[in-house]
């Protein structure tokens, strides 16, 4: 789910990188209030790797198989460092595989950075939920609303800032028919990116839980 | 992800584009490329595109470097594009039952992927003359802050370790029957749940190992100083004309596009 080169006008690019310039600036600002900002980058990065390995993992969904997003689990699992990580990944991905652009790169950042930021808020959850709720059930609601909402959330923005930039010849029925089609296609992957955050948060807490409390800043 | 990443970024050969500082060449080359992203008429395209491949010739890559690098991206683009022709636009150049092709969406495709092929073969042109540490450094010089190098850096170095144990893992779980053995789509996803923390908790142990090699180096302590700025931004009469040149193509684009939007 990324925007390519070419498909959007450049004066939307140039919003995406004033707009991720805006957060980038706000997001050192909070990692640097940190004790030792340069302790996390190591795991930061190597995790961004993982993650961006990671997501090319078939998930059988019968009859086809699909591909994770991960910005939910990125953002819970890399708190503040998710943004820096979503936005070197991204920049990798078209550098390397031509995969979302260069042109696109702070588009793609704030659809997918964004979201994983709000994800990083929905996971902080698991600490008022575990008052109430045994932990792995905590750790199983707010892992599977940081993931759902992860990809909603930049599934919700990439559909908007390609509803509204393409097309005059477009009619607006056919704008909003495929707007709602395709929302509702990724309800089911929703649900499956969801579950898949809770399935994994569950397989860290018996293994690792020290990685569910470490977030970076 | 992992079987579409190449090795081979930087092409190692001499060329005026390979000499040319990076610095500016970094910088000309993202004005070229939000040049041809302001493109709004398909007949500006060819012209773009033209630009770009006489820079591509320039350059003196492989003809297979522009070929192995476009098919996954290529194949993305036409996928998306491929439905403008029959949906878009009001005059019909052909007709057979329901389904018409036309004349406006038509266009529009052409200028999407006109568009997308000469920024991506411009974005092409920077990695295969500039190796990708300079570009960092580049980047670096201009004012991005250390913690983004930093990360790139150790992302970039990480990201095809981590591709190889990825491999090693999925072979690994293959042999314990994963893939061959009656299984549920619960029990697939558990496995695979398994397999994604696995790599992340490897990846998270590495990197305590990584960062206390990192301090035994000083690595924290002392402010680096950027490196010799010779290649960076060394002013050179290749630099000049590369730099001058590349403005002028994507200042020349710019001015065709006002020029038909005022006709």
């Amino acid at each position: 789910m990324h925007i390519p080169d070419g498909i959007i006008p450049a004066q939307v690019c140039a919003g995406g990188y004033a707009l991720t310039g805006l957060t980038t600036w706000y997001v050192l600002r909070q990692i640097r209030r940190g004790p030792d900002p340069s302790e996390a980058v190591p795991k930061a990065a190597l995790l961004a790797a993982a993650f961006f390995i990671g997501s090319s993992i078939n998930i059988p969904v019968p009859p086809v198989s699909v591909h994770l997003v991960l910005n939910g689990l990125l953002g819970a699992l890399l708190g503040w460092y998710a943004w820096p990580a979503i936005l070197i990944g991204l920049f990798l991905q078209a550098l390397l595989i031509g995969h979302g652009g260069l042109t696109t790169l702070g588009v793609n950042a704030v659809m997918m950075g964004l979201p994983a930021l709000i994800a990083r808020g929905i996971f902080q959850l698991r600490y008022p939920l575990g008052a109430r709720l045994p932990l792995p059930w905590a750790l199983g609601i707010a892992g599977f609303g940081a993931g759902a909402l992860g990809i909603g959330l930049a599934a919700l923005i990439f559909f908007g800032v390609i509803v509204f930039t393409i097309p005059s010849e477009f009619t607006l029925t056919t704008e909003r028919n495929a707007l709602l089609g395709l929302m509702v296609a990724h309800i089911p992957l929703m649900l499956i990116e969801g579950t898949f955050t809770t399935l994994l948060m569950l397989f860290l807490h018996r293994v690792k839980p020290e990685l569910l409390k470490s977030q970076g800043g | 992800m992992a079987t579409a990443l190449h090795r081979e970024l930087y092409i190692r050969t001499d060329s005026a584009l390979h000499r040319w500082a990076v610095r500016p060449k970094l910088l000309s080359l993202l004005s070229l490329m939000f040049a041809v992203a302001l493109i709004r008429h398909v007949v500006v395209v060819p012209v773009a595109l033209l630009g770009v491949l006489v820079l591509y010739g320039f350059a003196r890559l492989p003809l297979t470097y522009l070929w192995q690098r476009l098919t996954y991206p290529g194949l993305f683009i036409l996928a998306m594009v491929s439905v403008l022709p029959w949906v878009s636009g009001e005059t019909v150049l052909w007709q057979s039952g329901w389904l018409s092709l036309r004349l406006e969406g038509l266009a529009l495709a052409g200028l999407v992927v006109g568009r997308f092929l000469a920024i991506l073969i411009t974005g092409f042109i920077l990695l295969g003359t500039t190796p990708f540490l300079d570009i960092l450094k580049a980047l670096r010089s201009l004012g991005l802050p250390s913690l983004l190098t930093d990360m790139t850096l150790l992302t970039y170095r990480y990201l095809y370790d981590i591709a190889e144990q990825l491999a090693t893992m999925q072979q690994a779980m293959g042999l314990r029957g994963y893939g061959y053995r009656r299984q549920t789509t619960r029990q697939r996803w558990r496995w695979l749940a398994a397999l994604l923390g696995t790599l992340l908790l490897r990846s998270y142990e590495r990197s305590q190992r990584v960062y206390r090699a990192m301090r035994l180096r000083g690595y924290g302590q002392v402010t680096a100083g950027l490196p010799s700025p010779d290649r960076l931004y060394r002013t050179s009469p290749t630099t000049l004309m590369a730099t001058g040149c590349t403005l002028g193509f994507a200042a020349s684009l710019v001015l065709i596009e006002i020029l038909i939007s005022h006709l």
